[in-house]
């Protein structure tokens, strides 16, 4: 049975035929010998031919100038009878070398780039120059890129081993923007700087906003932009003449009716929060006005440490669906 | 020297605590011989010292999530290969995660012909495929014989 399997096998060219071949590991001095037994151990049947014997490996026809993307066309591992170059790794034995490539697990175990030659490279690139669009010749300096851009998004998406692409830190969304490009004068810009506190900084005169509240990457982008433009406007924003001046406040709303206009208002803006209904409703400073709070001059901003130590102090009755700290 | 039970240790037959002499590493660690004994490169000792890590995967760096998960799965990718393959596996496997798919490098003994292989092959990375619920591809590559680093 074994001499009948032998010439079938035998005949198998690697490559030829079948989708994939294994990798045949054949030390270049074993092909100078005739075919020896089996490493089992079957010294008695030595004049049995050999049922399995290794073809050459492929590295003995191939070309020089072979088409070398098509021996490796995607990232596989380490073939050390496909790949005609005699390299050695491993940590030696004292007095000794690395280990040769026949077997060698350390070579298996890294990543190769072999599928990843300038050939290769320079292929895709030609594959995918039918989806790409080019570059606007407008803009052709860095300036001129800020000048028309000037606001700057960053977010990051993460790959990593395993069946899901979920991961919940690719939700965060940093914005950035150069207050010089916004059209601000002296009391608008000093307001601003006020109201971001540490997200500014002088030295590169960047603001940097960075959300990671909300559960998904285009909520967090939405709210980044909502909190530009609120900031913006805020910081135009003037007190009336004659009001007085207060450093910080306690103004209490105690919302009888979740449902009440005030309170619909709030809850439908993003990141809303409602403390006693579960919906969300932000803690905001505004400025003191007869008549409550103007919604259209509000800016949102959470209490502070101290602010929310102040409310906790004065115990305010009633269900407190909502409550504002003033400043300025 | 000091040792458990030794005259002049404070309390004899206690395991002995002090600091002259340190408490023994057994783990991964294959026993030295008279010089006989074949070793392969893979033994488990001066992992990521001086060998790389035989499963590459996301969840070995920092802060990174499903180590667990992978983990085990890779404990069962081991066995499950190790029953597979009789006898024909010359080395620690190594597994190497690609996104979704994983590949599993083998170095086999010529024990089998090349048509039971083939099957082995197939038959694993269906099977394989269907629990773990990712592509799975099996390498192989043989070897005349276990790859000897050294003898201890």
């Amino acid at each position: 049975m074994a001499a009948a399997f032998f010439p079938a096998w035998l005949s198998l060219q690697p490559g030829a035929r079948t989708l994939r071949a294994f990798s045949t590991a054949v030390p270049p001095t074993s092909l100078a010998r005739t075919p020896s037994p089996r490493t089992t151990g079957r010294m008695s049947k030595s004049e049995r031919p050999p049922r399995r014997k290794a073809l050459p490996p492929r590295t003995e026809k191939m070309a020089v100038d072979q088409d070398w993307p098509s021996v490796y066309p995607v990232a596989a591992p380490f073939k050390p009878s496909v790949v005609p170059l005699p390299v050695r790794m491993g940590y030696p034995v004292k007095m000794g070398v690395p280990m040769a490539k026949e077997g060698n697990l350390e070579l298996l175990k890294i990543p190769n780039f072999l599928h990843l030659t300038p050939v290769a490279i320079k292929k895709h690139c030609e594959a995918l120059k039918d989806f790409c669009t080019e570059w606007p010749a407008a803009l052709d300096s860095d300036e001129k890129c800020e000048k028309h851009f000037p606001v700057e998004i960053d977010t990051a998406d993460y790959v990593s081993s395993g069946p899901s692409v979920r991961n919940p830190r690719a939700r965060a969304v940093t914005l950035r923007v150069k207050l010089s490009s916004l059209n601000l004068d002296d009391h608008a810009k000093k307001k601003l700087i006020k109201l971001v506190g540490e997200r500014y900084c002088k030295t590169t005169d960047v603001l940097t906003i960075k959300t990671d509240r909300c559960p998904l990457k285009r909520q967090n982008y939405d709210y980044a932009m909502y909190l530009l433009t609120v900031l913006y406007h805020e910081s135009w924003a003037t007190r009336p003449k004659g009001a007085p001046q207060s450093r910080v406040g306690l103004f209490y709303q105690s919302c009888r009716s979740p449902h009440s206009t005030k309170s619909m208002w709030l809850s439908s803006s993003p990141g809303c929060r409602d403390l006693h209904s579960g919906k969300a409703a932000w803690f905001f400073p505004f400025t003191w006005e007869r008549g409550g709070p103007h919604p259209a001059k509000t800016t949102w901003l959470p209490l502070s440490p101290h602010q929310e130590g102040v409310l906790t102090l004065l115990k305010p009755r009633g269900s407190p669906s909502m409550a504002a700290v003033c400043d300025f | 020297m000091c040792f458990p039970g030794a005259t002049g240790c404070p309390v004899p037959g206690a395991p002995c605590t002090s600091p002259l002499c340190a408490p023994r590493i057994g783990a991964a660690r294959v026993r030295v011989g008279k010089g006989e004994k074949p070793v392969t490169y893979d033994e488990p000792h001066h992992i990521a010292h001086r060998k790389s890590c035989l499963s590459l995967r996301t969840g070995n760096l920092d802060g990174q999530d499903h180590a667990a998960e992978r983990m085990v799965e890779d404990v069962f990718l081991r066995k499950f290969m190790l029953g597979t393959f009789p006898g024909c596996l010359a080395d620690h496997l190594v597994l190497k995660r690609r996104a979704n798919q994983v590949e599993i490098c083998a170095l086999v003994l010529r024990q089998l012909p090349a048509h039971k292989f083939y099957f082995l092959v197939g038959y694993s990375e269906t099977l394989l495929s269907h629990f773990c619920k990712c592509p799975m591809r099996v390498h192989l590559q043989t070897v005349p014989s276990k790859v000897v680093y050294k003898h201890i």
